[in-house]
């Protein structure tokens, strides 16, 4: 396997602490709520699913610290790949159960998101930078000039995560406006006959 | 050479970092419109008895053992909302509270009645579990159907005539609030309002 350069890895591992901050603190502001987002994947028992979500919640919050902690990064990573894993297994079972319409429980009450085959492609990508974060890396020293891809590229592909996301949660309520157009005018009229 | 590229590069990713963050507050911008451009009202989906019709009078059996009449003239004149739910939709579950409190703001002598159908002890569950008045929970596939409702949370307001005043499909507080709006207005549903406001169906059809 050819070793990855120690800059790119801790770039990986950077964005990936990013994205787990942001997920976790989402997940502890409306631990509730995650809670029955859980529930609603109807994978455990109901009555499991407040633990589980506390359980997944820690998991995020330790893998933010360990992340960015030298010893403990590759391991880290292989852990965030692996939690990355069950969450499209979770997200992969309730499409092919052909529920789409409950909450992804990804992005917080204040941006629902349901489940849809962009969720798949955006833990894909972050699978595969977990993988990059876990590779094997020559040693080498890192000097002032490797702040700026860990730090840039780190900041860029949170920010991108975060848009992506916006996009995602967008998406209903622009299909609902192309959708309804029609309807809507139909109603207005019929009201119009009735006055 | 070296220093040219180090400059490039340093300038190359703030350039990145600037953009991703410019697509990110574009996509936060888009959300924001989208919100303001949807009706906040409760949808009402056309189907079923109208708003100023007759709610279909029913006996339903509740939770409790008890029987509950719905439609028809209320003996106490009160008012009543059909909070129409079910254990399995989160929405209904998340929704709760805002129904407890919105009627609490808005009409506190409102007879609240929850309604559902299937098996008997997952309701029970669901209800004790979040403390819903057992006597105030009709168990009934008849009343689901006769008030055509398709998607859940669904709610009817019904005044203490028996007159459907309101209902659609309520996803959030906005929606159980305009129930009542609409109510207080005397239109069925915030998009007539919206129509009527707007002078008719010409402005609508685009």
């Amino acid at each position: 396997m050819i070793a990855l350069d120690l800059a790119l890895a801790w770039a990986a591992s950077a964005a990936l602490a990013l994205v787990f901050a942001q997920a976790a603190w989402h997940k502890l502001r409306d631990l509730e709520g995650f809670a029955s987002a859980v529930e609603a994947y109807h994978l455990m028992p109901a009555s499991l699913a407040p633990l589980a979500a506390t359980q997944l919640a820690a998991a995020e919050l330790v893998l933010v610290g360990t992340l960015v902690l030298p010893p403990a990064r590759a391991g880290a990573a292989l852990a965030a790949l692996a939690l990355l894993g069950v969450y499209s297994a979770a997200i992969a079972v309730n499409l092919a159960r052909g529920r789409r319409d409950i909450d992804c429980g990804c992005t917080g009450p204040a941006l629902r998101q349901p489940l849809s085959g962009w969720l798949l492609v955006r833990n894909a990508a972050l699978i595969a930078v977990a993988a990059a974060a876990a590779a094997p890396t020559a040693p080498r020293a890192l000097g002032p000039a490797d702040a700026l891809p860990i730090a840039g590229g780190a900041l860029a592909a949170f920010a991108l995560t975060l848009a992506g996301n916006q996009l995602a949660a967008n998406a209903p309520a622009s299909r609902a406006l192309r959708a309804r157009s029609p309807a809507f005018g139909a109603r207005a009229r019929s009201a119009e006959v009735r006055a | 050479m070296t220093d040219a590229l180090l400059v490039s590069n340093a300038l190359l990713w703030v350039l990145v970092i600037a953009l991703a963050l410019l697509v990110l507050a574009l996509a936060r911008q888009v959300g924001v419109l989208h919100e303001r451009v949807t009706p906040v009202g409760a949808l009402a989906l056309g189907r079923g008895p109208r708003v100023g019709e007759a709610a279909p009078g029913i006996e339903a059996p509740t939770l409790a053992g008890t029987r509950i009449a719905l439609g028809g003239v209320s003996a106490q004149a009160r008012s009543t909302l059909l909070f129409f739910l079910s254990p399995s939709c989160p929405v209904c579950k998340a929704l709760l509270p805002a129904l407890h409190s919105v009627i609490a703001r808005e009409d506190p002598s409102l007879r609240l009645v929850y309604a559902s159908d299937g098996p008997e002890p997952e309701h029970q569950t669901f209800a004790k579990a979040h403390g819903l008045e057992l006597a105030a929970y009709a168990l009934s596939t008849e009343l689901g159907l006769s008030h055509h409702v398709g998607k859940l949370p669904y709610a009817v307001l019904i005044d203490a005539a028996g007159v459907i005043r309101a209902q659609g499909l309520v996803n959030t507080r906005e929606h159980l609030e305009s129930l009542f709006e609409a109510r207080e207005r005397g239109v069925g549903s915030l998009q007539e309002l919206i129509a009527r406001e707007r002078g008719g169906s010409d402005t609508l059809t685009h």
